[in-house]
């Protein structure tokens, strides 16, 4: 079983995680088109490569965000919501 | 007759403690430490199983577990590997997959048909006529399949393992030891595995012995003796996966390994030499007579003849001509000639080999006269683990083999697996790989010096195949594959390694082709014209060896939740259902009456007096801190900003696209803290939820989840309060405690969470209270209400009431697609807020035509005849124009009501439907306005008789 | 012993052509281009030589015929779906298989099993017979059944199901069928070249060019070809294609694994399905258990397999079939699922014209073969969605017009 780092617990099994989708942030509703909306709600970017995902340690219930190559399966980094953008 | 030999030394049989068992019927005996195929062999039994599609008479081929030939059952075992069973006193063994035992099998006549029946040519025929082909279907399930499973036994329960080491090595032959021995020496903690029973690998049979044996005893000394060395024998690695993580097998159990680091020194697996007749009983690898000799004393023939490249095993050919066997060398085996019967080969006729070796089989040479043939023409990497975690393996024209060319990270190669073939190498290699494996982690310094390479001839017959045009020649002898299979299969197009796999089945086998694959390869780059030099080998699939899905499967945990109230249900006689993860009453069953009766008398009994019903399952969320209000805002259709402290709202929750997915009542305990309770299987994923967009916000607000921290129950109909007021230390006069009011107060002493709420439609207190004194309570209440008749009531009667209340239940009324407009929940959605989850699709919603609504329905008889149910379609003219989601009997309005999805333009009060219902029977059915019952609300809004007369 | 085999015996050299032959070199321009060899994109090229007289056809393949989901799915066929569109179409489909053996003249082993899906509480029980009600109104055999009929039909199975919730009913449906996968993707192969169809295997689509909005060419690892008409066939790898032409899709990719069992004499005769338990299973004509359970948790583009998977079926099967403790799981593997939000497959034309698209078959797509390449030959000979395609187009995810499907998937998500 892979192993994942939480940001706050540490190396876990990775069956202590739920996966939470891509990371996508909303768009100002008010601001798109009815289409865009949908774009939104609906499309995903599924192509192979590093992207970054919603993770969530069962157990302690914390929220976290992954660089994850899905080509590869492999973890490069994790890192809490609240470090996006600090690189 | 008995071909057992003399004692050998260090053989792994104990001579004092024989084994009895029976094969086909007939009693045998070997000894403790024998397998089953050794103890047959011993005995002098040839044939030990019959082929796949052939049914050909087949004897001790591989003894490494991996052959199809040596595969046993008994009454409660099915596939048994004979090669690695060990014998068990009276066990009952037959072969798999004859018809009629292994000597009299009535399919050997297949033997007779096989130009009827080339690679493939069940797609060629028995299609046409359609109707025929389940005939010829059956016909050919019959014959296919190995084992017959036993479906009368019980479950046999194994557990399951856990362990955890620095360094894995897997393999204890030279390289593997050595290997153990330099990563622990350097402080790394080490566990050594091997499939065999025993350590030492092939020190154990391989080569001459009176060299390893010393060297083996030492190595042996130190890793008992070693701290950080742990050593499991006849353990399988079965499985090895990203992370160092690998499922080890035994007799007993799967155990689960974390290693920080890998060793695979899992050695070679012998390739064959094909020649026909070359799977006849005699014909064996030559590592198989080796092992039959040193490890369970069998002679493997009479007079066998030993088929070997000259420069390639010479220690073994050596040690074997010793046991008197005769050599072949510049000479390759033509074909075997068969004894006819039962009885395997009478001899081989040899043809001469030209400069490369390769075999000329018009040029004849001699007969010679043999019972059997020991093949040592090349091996294999054992590569299976190397490959299933990634390892890049490419062909070496040089070696004639794959070779292991990039590894992932930790994961290290030792031995044989890399080509090796001398003593000193592999156990160099070993010592390498160990120090190698230790460093990384961080243990000692990283290994001075480089790895030994592979230098000398190449050990491997790069061709070792004779193919006249007659005589079956076999590839995969799990399969009763020959080399005209692969050249027929390449002549029609299957001329890549995986269509060729796919379409003759070549290494689909017990063996998974760990005897054959190669040599399909070669046949394919023959056929191709491409050599095999730099073509890479896939990725391989778990298991290695096949797993007992009860290894698999363990103990079987199956995880559900009780609610606190649990035993009382259970001693009250409920018939418990399954909700989410949780057992919920779904009523109590009276002796001598149906189901159907229990739960209507149950529902009346809350019209007409006072019900008590665990609610405990359902999801209960506590919020806090400043922007907890802004939070709910958010999250639910509704308006919450206005809600007052004290009072309780309902509150429907979308997901982004607008469809509604859980709902729950909302209620205000401060103006800085909510209780909120959920849907009973939503709440996990509702309070997974909420944190992400409480995080995504940027919201101040504290949640958590107190499911299983409150245990939770409703007290229901006209008598309600009657029963609660004495133990609660407020008022529960309306006028203090109001339809939707919250309270926090004690009761019994119990500190409790209060809910006036109305599902049901009566007069109801739903209280919550610290799950540990939530039993005590309800019997408390049970008691308490004994003057007021209060009984339980379970699920269904629950179901029943709320329908007669017009109130849906998510995810029954609604589906995956049902937005709240539809749902008739429109009410509860304040699109006028400036946000909550799922407002700007239903916005989009909004601008297009409804295609169905929710209404209230019943139909013209009180009760049908023929009753509807849930999910019947209604039904005009050859339409499905809507579907019924609730239904029932209403015992209080004395006739049959319902919900269901109609299109917009009927829902008109008294528009009149036809529900089809079982066997299409037509119901005919009209809209009513919901609720049914007490539509102006008056009971759950309490002005009760009990409260008049106050 | 029938007549066909006699053939064998009769000729000295092996009497078989090749079934897939092929030109060496890529043609300047075809009239369309099919990416992917897999049973979709292959009965879309017979379909169109065949019924449209359209032959001038390149299938492109990255590796080899059926690699994808074709080779690696349980190979169950069946139209028991819950919307009357998803219905429709998966009927014909099945119309379809029924007849394939014939028209391809290749044994597919399509063979009739019966399909159960077992129910485990009142829920599932109200699911299925929506599914029943709704399959009967259009005609397919479809019902719900009680235990009594279950373990008439599967007299092994333990309807109490050890800790779990037991079963208290199922879908029937007999009509469920399993067949050979492979042999699909090859008999189609085979026809479509002998209409003159080209399959260039191991050929990788690197680009396709657009003018305006309108297709013009195709890049692969071979070279360019001109072409007015693309159609993307490549379920998991239909993220990668569709950015090619800058379409944006709703599918994620995952995993979905499977495994086989040591073979065994001929005991179970129906396809067993649990939602509930997550698992699914059938006895091949080799013997063995096919068996499969969830989709893996996360999107990755990976066929690796896990311990974890094998684990949960195993409990799961035994559960259902105790006595197979001492059963062995022989191989294991795992195909790319692409997943769309409401378990309904995207089809047909697209905003870019000439760019078609038969992507979003998850976990169903094995069984949709005949039917998705004969609607979407149609669709391509006459420039416009086939009207069993209609319902599945991509632009219905804007337009908020799903298709929802969830509550009759076998697979659990």
């Amino acid at each position: 079983m892979k192993l994942l780092r939480c940001p706050i617990n540490g190396l876990r099994p990775i069956q202590e995680f739920y996966y939470g989708g891509e990371y996508r942030p909303m768009p100002d509703p008010d601001a798109s088109t009815d289409a865009q909306w949908a774009d939104y709600v609906f499309n995903r970017d599924g192509a192979p490569g590093v992207r970054l995902e919603w993770w969530y340690h069962l157990a302690s219930g914390v929220w976290f965000l992954a660089e994850h190559d899905t080509a590869r399966d492999v973890f490069l980094r994790t890192f809490l919501f609240e470090e996006l953008g600090q690189g | 007759m008995s071909r057992r030999l003399a004692p050998q030394p260090g053989e792994w049989i104990d001579r004092n403690r024989p084994v009895t068992f029976r094969f086909e019927g007939r009693p045998y005996s070997g000894f403790a430490g024998d397998t089953i195929t050794s103890a047959l062999w011993a005995a002098g039994v040839r044939v030990l199983g019959r082929s796949f599609k052939y049914h050909r008479p087949r004897g001790l081929y591989g003894l490494d577990g991996s052959d199809s030939n040596a595969m046993f059952e008994t009454r409660d075992v099915v596939n048994i590997r004979g090669d690695r069973a060990p014998i068990e006193e009276g066990m009952d063994l037959r072969a798999v997959n004859t018809f009629g035992g292994v000597e009299r099998d009535r399919l050997r006549i297949m033997n007779r048909f096989g130009r009827f029946t080339p690679v493939g040519f069940y797609y060629k025929a028995f299609h046409r006529p359609r109707s025929l082909f389940p005939f010829f279907e059956n016909q050919i399930r019959r014959v296919a399949g190995l084992g017959t499973v036993n479906s009368g036994k019980a479950l046999r329960h194994t557990p399951k393992d856990y362990a955890f080491c620095d360094v894995l090595v897997i393999g204890a032959g030279p390289a593997g030891l050595a290997a153990a021995l330099a990563a622990a020496d350097a402080g790394a903690r080490v566990l050594l595995v091997d499939e065999s029973p025993r350590l030492g690998g092939s020190l154990t049979w391989h080569g001459n012995l009176d060299d390893s044996r010393d060297r083996l005893a030492d190595a042996l000394r130190r890793v008992e003796a070693h701290q950080r060395i742990q050593t499991r024998t006849a353990t399988c690695v079965a499985g090895l996966y990203a992370d160092g993580w690998a499922a080890l097998i035994d007799r007993l159990r799967l155990t689960k390994l974390r290693a920080r680091a890998v060793i695979v020194a899992t050695g070679v697996f012998e390739q064959p030499a094909v020649f026909p007749h070359n799977d006849l009983p005699g014909v064996m690898f030559a590592g198989a007579a080796q092992r039959l000799i040193h490890h369970y004393a069998v002679l493997p023939a009479e007079r066998p003849v030993i088929d070997t490249r000259p420069e390639g095993d010479s220690p073994a050919a050596a040690l074997l001509k010793r046991e008197g066997i005769n050599l072949l060398a510049g000479r390759f085996i033509a074909r075997a000639r068969p004894a006819g019967g039962l009885a395997g080969i009478r001899g081989v006729e040899l043809c001469r080999v030209d400069e490369r070796g390769l075999p000329r089989i018009e040029q004849r040479a001699e007969q010679l006269a043999c019972d059997a043939v020991v093949m040592s023409v090349g091996w294999t990497p054992n590569d299976t683990l190397l490959r299933m975690v990634g390892t890049r393996m490419e062909y070496s024209a040089e070696r004639e083999q794959f070779l292991p060319v990039e590894l992932p990270g930790g994961v290290f190669a030792a031995g044989k697996v890399n080509g090796l073939v001398g003593l000193e190498d592999r156990w160099a290699d070993g010592l390498h790989a160990g120090q190698a494996a230790a460093s990384a982690l961080g243990f000692g310094a990283a290994p001075g010096g480089s790895r030994p390479a592979p230098a000398g001839p190449a050990i491997n017959h790069p061709y070792p195949v004779s193919d006249p045009d007659e005589g079956k020649n076999f590839v995969d002898l799990d399969e009763d594959l020959q080399v005209k299979d692969f050249r027929n299969a390449i002549q029609e197009g299957f001329n890549s390694p995986e269509l060729l796999k796919r379409y003759s089945t070549v290494g689909m086998g017990p063996s998974q082709g760990k005897h054959a694959n190669l040599m399909a390869l070669r046949v394919l780059a023959k056929e191709r014209g491409e050599p095999l030099a730099g073509k890479q080998i896939t990725t391989a699939r778990p298991f290695s060896t096949p797993v007992a899905l009860g290894h698999l499967a363990g103990r079987i945990f199956t995880p559900y939740r009780h609610t606190p109230a649990h035993a009382f249900h259970t001693e009250r006689g409920a018939r418990m259902m399954f909700a989410g993860t949780w057992l919920r009453p779904e009523y109590y069953e009276v002796v001598g009456k149906t189901r159907e009766a229990c739960i209507q008398e149950e529902a009346l009994h809350v019209r007409g007096a006072v019900g008590l019903i665990d609610v405990g399952t359902l999801g209960k969320m506590e919020l806090g801190g400043p922007d907890a209000v802004r939070f709910l805002e958010r999250i639910y259709t509704g308006r919450f900003d206005n809600l007052k402290v004290g009072a309780s709202r309902y509150g429907v929750a979308c997901d982004e696209s607008g469809v509604v997915i859980d709902d729950g009542v909302v209620a205000r305990l401060g103006p800085d803290r909510f209780y909120v309770s959920t849907t009973t299987s939503g709440a996990d994923a509702i309070y997974r939820e909420w944190q992400r967009w409480a995080l995504c916000w940027g919201l101040k607000v504290i949640l958590n989840n107190a499911t299983a921290h409150w245990g939770a129950m409703n007290l229901a109909g006209p008598r309600a309060r009657q029963v609660l007021q004495p133990l609660v230390d407020i008022s529960l006069a309306a006028a203090d405690f109001p339809y939707m009011g919250v309270r926090e107060c004690r009761l019994d002493g119990v500190p409790a969470r209060v809910l006036r709420v109305g599902f049901v439609g009566e007069l109801g207190y739903e209280i919550h209270v610290p799950a540990g004194h939530a039993l005590g309570v309800w019997n408390r209440l049970m008691e308490a209400g004994r003057a007021a008749d209060v009984r339980p009531f379970g699920v269904e009667a629950q179901r029943l009431l709320r329908l007669e209340k017009g109130h849906i239940i998510v995810s029954q009324d609604t589906d995956g697609l049902t937005q709240p407009f539809e749902a008739g929940l429109g009410w509860a959605v304040k699109m006028d807020k400036p946000f909550f989850i799922g407002q700007r699709s239903l916005k989009i919603h909004q601008r297009r035509p409804l295609k169905r609504t929710l209404v209230g329905f019943q139909t013209d008889e009180a009760r049908p005849r023929t009753m509807p149910r849930e999910n019947h379609l209604i039904i005009e003219g050859k339409e499905m124009i809507g579907r019924v989601t609730s239904i029932a009997y209403s015992p209080t309005l004395k006739r049959t009501i319902g919900l269901a999805y109609l299109p917009p333009s009927m829902t008109a009060p008294d528009t009149r439907f036809t529900i089809r219902a079982d066997g299409g029977e037509l119901v005919p059915a009209q809209v009513c306005r919901i609720p049914f019952y007490d539509p102006a609300g008056e009971r759950q809004r309490m002005t009760t008789p009990e409260e008049d007369a106050r | 012993m029938p007549y066909q085999l006699l053939r064998f015996a009769l000729n000295k050299k092996y009497p078989e052509p090749c079934m897939f032959p092929t030109p060496e070199r890529l043609k300047p321009r075809y009239d369309v281009v099919i990416i992917g060899g897999g049973g979709h994109g292959l009965a879309c090229a017979y379909y169109l030589a065949r019924d449209h007289g359209i032959r001038n056809v390149a299938v492109l393949e990255k590796s080899y015929i059926g690699a994808g989901g074709t080779g690696r799915n349980t190979a169950i066929v069946r139209s028991n779906y819950l919307t009357p569109e998803g219905v429709a179409l998966y009927d014909e489909s099945v119309r379809l298989f029924q007849d394939l053996s014939d028209d391809l003249d290749l044994n597919l082993f399509y063979s009739r099993r019966g399909h159960f899906t077992l129910a485990h509480s009142d829920a599932s029980l109200r699911t299925m017979r929506w599914r029943a009600e709704v399959n009967k109104h259009l005609g397919v055999d479809s019902e719900v059944v009680d235990r009594q009929f279950i373990k008439a039909k599967c007299p092994e199975i333990d309807l109490d199901c050890g800790h779990n919730a037991p079963v208290m009913g199922a879908l029937y449906h007999p009509p469920g069928a399993i067949a050979r996968h492979d042999a699909v993707a090859w008999g189609y192969g085979r026809a479509a070249c002998q209409r003159g169809v080209e399959i260039h295997q191991g050929t990788t689509v690197t680009g396709i060019r657009t003018e305006g909005d309108r297709v013009t060419a195709v890049e692969t690892n071979r070279g360019v070809i001109e072409t007015r008409c693309v159609l993307s066939a490549v379920a998991g790898y239909t993220p990668r294609i569709t950015s090619m032409v800058g379409l944006r899709t709703p599918i994620t990719v995952h995993p979905l694994q499977a495994c086989v069992t040591e073979p065994l004499k001929p005991w179970l005769n129906v396809i067993m399905v649990s939602a509930s338990l997550h698992i699914y299973v059938s006895q091949s004509s080799r013997g063995e258990l096919v068996m499969g359970a969830s989709l893996d948790p996360y999107e990755v583009h990976s066929t690796r397999s896990t311990l974890d998977f094998v684990e949960g079926l195993a409990g799961h099967l035994l559960e259902l079939f105790p006595f197979l403790w001492d059963v062995k799981l022989l191989r294991q593997w795992a195909g790319l699922s692409d997943m769309t939000p409401d378990f309904s497959p995207i089809m047909g034309t697209t905003r870019i014209d000439g760019f078609l698209i038969d992507a979003g078959w998850g976990t169903w797509g094995f069984k949709a073969t005949p039917v998705s390449g004969k609607t979407m030959a149609w669709t391509i000979a006459h420039g416009r969605d086939h009207d069993l395609v209609k319902p599945f187009r991509l632009s219905r995810f804007e337009e908020f017009d799903l298709v929802g499907e969830k509550g009759a998937a076998s697979v659990g998500h």
